[in-house]
C-alpha cells in the first residue's frame, strides 16, 4: 500500500548541467571564466555567481603562488628525499581543502536553495566547474497513489 | 634527442641495473681507498648524490604525471556532427588550439597531450620516457629534471674519482680493484654522453619555458611562446612551485548537500518581464532566452566555451519521468531547433560515407568534426546517430567497419542526404572562421543576426584538419600529439600524405595572420580533396568544385577572415612536406583566391526539388533545406 504522504512530497531531479570553462587568457594558471551562463539566468543572481567564481579563482591563485613557502617546501622535500610527502600535506592540497569547504558552504547556503549544485572542479581535472541544475518535478503523489489504489482494488 | 629517448621499455630496467650496479661496485672497490687516502667526505658526498638521484628517479617513475580523468558523458553536450575538432583560445594574445580528445572526451587544455602508450591525457605533457616507463608531465617534470641533473653529477663523480684511483694505481692495474674501477669508468663514460646531452637539452627547455613536445614539434619556431614568463620565472616555476595535485584517485567526499524544492528564483529583470508579457507563454520565452542568449554569449565571447544546443533532457537523463505538469513538458520536449542547425550534420555525410569506404580520403575531408574517423585516435567511424560518438573511445573500430551501415543510417535520416548539396560549402566557410562557435553562428545566419559578430567571436580558424596537424610526421618530426610515441592515427598521416600535396605543417600557436592563411588553404584543400571522393554524392561534389570568377574570391575570404589583420592573398605554392626540413615551420603562404572560390559554389548548385526550402544566408549565399 502506498503512502500518499511520501509521494506528495516535492522532489527535484537533475535537468541540466552547465560547465564553466577555464579562462586561459593568462596562460595555464588555474582560472575560470566569470562569464554568466545563460542557463542560470533564471536561477541565480549574476552577482552571486560571479562572486563564487572570483573567490575560487583567488583560491587557486593562492595555491599556485610561487613564493617563500613553496620554495621552502621544495627544499625540505629534497633534503628528506621526498619522504616528507608521506607525512606532510603540500600547500596546494591545503588550499584544495579550503576550496572544498568553500564549495560545500556555497552549495548549502546559496546554490541548493536555488536548485543548483556546484561540483568541485578538481573532480573534473580542474578543467570545468560543473553546475547541476535541478528542476522541481512537482508532486506526483496523487496520481500514482490513486492508480495504485485502483490497481489493488481491481485485483 | 628524440631518438635517444625512444629506447623501449626494457631500456628502463637495463638502465637502472647499470646505474645501481655500477654505483655499488664503485662504492665497494673504489671508495674505501679514496676515503683512506684522500678524504672520508668523498664517499659520503657520493652517497648523497646517489641517493638524491635514486629519489628523483623513483618520483619520476612512480608519480602520476598529471593525468586527466575521463570526462563524464554529460560534459560532452554536442552531437558529434556539430562539434569541431579544435577550439581556439587566446593566451596572452596568441591563438592556441585545443584539440578534441576522443578517448578522454574533452578538449585538451593547452599544453596537454594524449599519450598513446599510457592512453591518458597528461597535463603539460613533456614526453613519455621509456627509461622510467612513465609520462613526464606537470607533476613530475621537476623530479625528472632533477634526476637528470643529479645523474649527470653522479656520473661525473664516479668517472672523476675512478680516474683518480686509476691514476694512483697505474702499476697495479691487474688488481681487482683497479680492474673494476676501470670497468665502472667505462660504463660511466658511455652513459655520460647521452645523459649530459639530454640534461643540457632540458636545461635549455626549462630556461625557455617549453616542453619537449613543443620543442620537437617546432611549435614556437616562427612565433612566440605564450607560456613563457622569462627565464628566471620559468626556472622558479619548475623548481619552486608547489607540488601540483593529482586528479585521479582522489578520495571524493560524499555530497551531503540536498537539493529540495521549492527553489528560490531571482527577481526577473525588466527585459525578462517585457519578454514574458509579449510572448505567448512560458515555453516560448524560455526557448528564446536559451537560443538568443546563447547567441549573445557566442558573439561576445572570444574564448572557447560553446553555446550548448537546446538540451534534450530525455536523452541525457533517462530517469526523468514524463509527468504531466507544464514544467515537465518543457523538459521532456526538445525545443524546436532552427532547421539550419538541424541539418548541419549533413555537410559531413558525403565525406563520412567516403571515409568509411575509401580510406585515403579521410585526410582532406573537411571540416574536422569530432566524429571524423581516424582523426581521433583511430577510433570510431561514421554513423548518423548520436550514439556513434559513444563508441569513440574504442580503438578497435577501423574505418572499414561501420562503413556499410553508414550509408543506410544516413539515408534513413529524413532530409539529411538531400540537404548536402548546395549549402554545405557555405557553412564550411563559416565553420572555418568560427570554429567552436559554429553551431550558433549558423543559427545566427539563419535568423539573420549579424554574422560578422559571430565570426569575430573566434579569433582564428580552428577547424583545422587533423590531416594538417599530422602531416608533420612525414618529415621525421613529430606532431604535437604523437611525440616520441606511436602516432595516434598513423594511417591518417599516410592518408594525408597521399592526398594533400601542398599543405603546410600546422602550428598550434600561430599569429592570426598565419591562421588566416591556413584557413584559406584548408578551404581550398577541402574542396580539392572532396572532389576525389567516389560516392553517390559525386554529382554534388563536382558541382561544388568548379571555379567561380575570381572576383568573387577575395571579398568572400576577406569577409570570412575580416577579423584577421594583414590579410593578403598570395599565389599558391605547392611545397611537398618532404622537402622541408624536419621541424621547419616557415610561414606558408595562403592559397590563391581560386581555391576560395568554391565557397560560393552553392550559388550555382541550387536545384530546388520537391519539398525544399531555400534559405538565404550571409553574403547572399543560398542553400536549400528539405522540409
Amino acid at each position: 500500500m502506498f503512502h500518499n504522504l511520501q509521494e506528495l512530497r516535492h522532489s527535484a531531479s537533475l535537468a541540466n548541467k552547465v560547465f564553466i570553462q577555464r579562462d586561459y587568457s593568462e596562460g595555464t594558471t588555474c582560472k575560470f571564466q566569470t562569464k554568466f551562463p545563460s542557463e542560470l539566468e533564471s536561477r541565480i543572481e549574476r552577482t552571486l555567481f560571479e562572486d563564487t567564481v572570483k573567490t575560487l579563482n583567488n583560491y587557486y591563485a593562492e595555491a599556485e603562488k610561487i613564493g617563500g613557502q613553496s620554495y621552502l617546501e621544495g627544499c625540505l622535500a629534497c633534503a628528506t628525499a621526498y619522504l616528507i610527502f608521506l607525512c606532510m600535506e603540500t600547500r596546494y592540497e591545503k588550499v584544495l581543502k579550503k576550496i572544498a569547504k568553500y564549495i560545500q558552504e556555497q552549495n548549502e547556503k546559496i546554490y541548493a536553495p536555488r536548485g543548483l549544485l556546484i561540483t568541485d572542479p578538481i573532480e573534473r581535472g580542474m578543467r570545468v566547474i560543473e553546475i547541476s541544475i535541478y528542476e522541481d518535478r512537482g508532486s506526483s503523489g496523487s496520481s500514482s497513489g490513486s492508480s495504485s489504489v485502483s490497481g489493488s482494488t481491481a485485483r | 634527442m628524440p631518438g635517444f629517448s625512444s629506447g623501449g621499455v626494457g631500456g628502463g630496467v637495463g638502465a637502472t641495473t647499470f646505474l645501481v650496479g655500477a654505483t655499488t661496485l664503485f662504492f665497494c672497490f673504489t671508495c674505501p681507498w679514496l676515503s683512506e687516502h684522500l678524504s672520508s667526505v668523498i664517499p659520503i658526498y657520493n652517497a648523497v648524490i646517489f641517493l638524491f638521484t635514486l629519489a628523483n628517479f623513483c618520483m619520476a617513475t612512480f608519480m602520476d604525471p598529471g593525468i586527466f580523468p575521463r570526462a563524464e558523458e554529460d560534459e560532452d553536450k554536442e552531437d558529434d556532427f556539430r562539434a569541431p575538432l579544435y577550439k581556439t583560445v587566446e593566451i596572452k594574445g596568441i591563438q592556441v588550439r585545443m584539440k578534441w580528445c576522443s578517448t578522454c572526451r574533452f578538449y585538451r587544455p593547452p599544453r596537454c597531450s594524449h599519450c598513446s602508450v599510457c592512453d591518458n591525457c597528461v597535463e603539460d605533457f613533456d614526453h613519455h620516457c621509456p627509461w622510467v616507463n612513465n609520462c613526464i608531465g606537470r607533476r613530475n617534470y621537476r623530479y625528472f629534471f632533477l634526476f637528470l641533473l643529479s645523474l649527470t653529477t653522479h656520473i661525473m663523480n664516479v668517472f672523476g674519482f675512478g680516474l683518480v684511483y686509476v691514476l694512483h694505481h697505474q702499476k697495479e692495474l691487474d688488481t681487482p680493484g683497479a680492474a673494476v674501477t676501470m670497468g665502472v669508468m667505462c660504463v660511466a663514460g658511455l652513459f655520460f654522453v647521452p645523459v649530459a646531452g639530454l640534461t643540457g637539452f632540458h636545461i635549455v627547455l626549462v630556461a625557455r619555458g617549453r616542453t619537449t613536445n613543443e620543442q620537437v614539434t617546432g611549435k614556437f619556431r616562427g612565433g612566440v611562446n605564450p607560456f613563457t614568463n622569462g627565464c628566471l620565472r620559468n626556472i622558479t616555476h619548475v623548481l619552486c612551485s608547489s607540488q601540483a595535485p593529482r586528479y585521479i584517485g582522489r578520495w571524493r567526499g560524499r555530497q551531503t548537500v540536498e537539493v529540495q524544492p521549492p527553489f528560490l528564483r531571482p527577481a526577473l529583470t525588466e527585459a525578462q518581464l517585457e519578454a514574458k508579457v509579449l510572448d505567448n507563454g512560458i515555453q516560448n520565452d524560455r526557448h528564446s532566452t536559451r537560443s538568443k542568449s546563447s547567441l549573445d554569449q557566442m558573439e561576445s565571447q572570444s574564448a572557447d566555451a560553446e553555446a550548448p544546443p537546446p538540451p534534450k533532457p530525455e536523452l541525457r537523463y533517462p530517469g526523468l519521468p514524463r509527468a504531466d505538469t507544464e514544467e515537465s513538458s518543457l523538459l521532456t520536449e526538445a525545443p524546436p531547433t532552427p532547421s539550419m542547425y538541424k541539418y548541419r550534420p549533413t555537410y559531413n555525410s558525403p565525406g563520412r560515407n567516403h571515409t568509411a569506404l575509401t580510406h585515403p580520403n579521410k585526410s582532406s575531408r573537411q571540416p574536422s568534426y569530432r566524429s571524423e574517423p581516424s582523426s581521433l585516435d583511430g577510433t570510431t567511424v561514421v554513423g548518423g546517430g548520436v550514439g556513434v560518438r559513444r563508441g569513440g573511445g574504442e580503438r578497435g573500430e577501423g574505418p572499414g567497419g561501420p562503413g556499410g551501415t553508414a550509408g543506410g543510417v544516413l539515408g534513413g535520416m529524413s532530409g539529411y542526404s538531400l540537404t548536402g548539396r548546395s549549402y554545405t560549402s557555405y557553412p564550411s566557410s563559416l565553420v572555418l572562421s568560427t570554429g567552436g562557435s559554429h553551431s550558433s553562428s549558423l543559427r545566427s545566419a539563419h535568423t539573420a543576426h549579424n554574422p560578422l559578430a559571430t565570426l569575430h567571436s573566434e579569433g582564428t580558424t580552428d577547424t583545422s584538419y587533423k590531416s594538417l596537424a599530422n602531416q608533420t610526421p612525414r618529415n621525421g618530426s613529430l606532431s604535437y600529439d604523437s611525440l616520441l610515441t606511436p602516432s595516434e592515427s598513423p594511417e591518417f598521416e599516410s592518408a594525408a600524405h597521399e592526398l594533400s600535396p601542398q599543405n603546410t605543417p600546422l602550428q598550434g600557436y600561430t599569429s592570426p595572420f598565419l591562421s588566416a592563411q591556413i584557413a584559406q588553404q584548408r578551404e581550398g584543400q577541402l574542396l580539392q580533396g572532396s572532389a576525389t571522393f567516389s560516392s553517390p554524392h559525386k554529382a554534388y561534389l563536382r558541382a561544388v568544385s568548379p571555379p567561380l570568377p575570381s572576383s568573387a574570391g577575395p571579398p568572400e575570404t576577406h569577409y570570412l577572415l575580416q577579423h584577421n589583420q594583414d590579410f593578403s592573398s598570395r599565389p599558391p605554392r605547392n611545397p611537398s612536406s618532404s622537402s622541408s626540413s624536419p621541424g621547419a615551420r616557415s610561414l606558408e603562404p595562403p592559397v590563391s583566391p581560386s581555391t576560395s572560390r568554391p565557397v560560393l559554389a552553392n550559388h550555382t548548385t541550387s536545384k530546388p526539388g520537391g519539398g525544399v526550402k531555400k534559405v538565404t544566408g550571409v553574403g547572399g549565399t543560398t542553400y536549400e533545406i528539405s522540409v
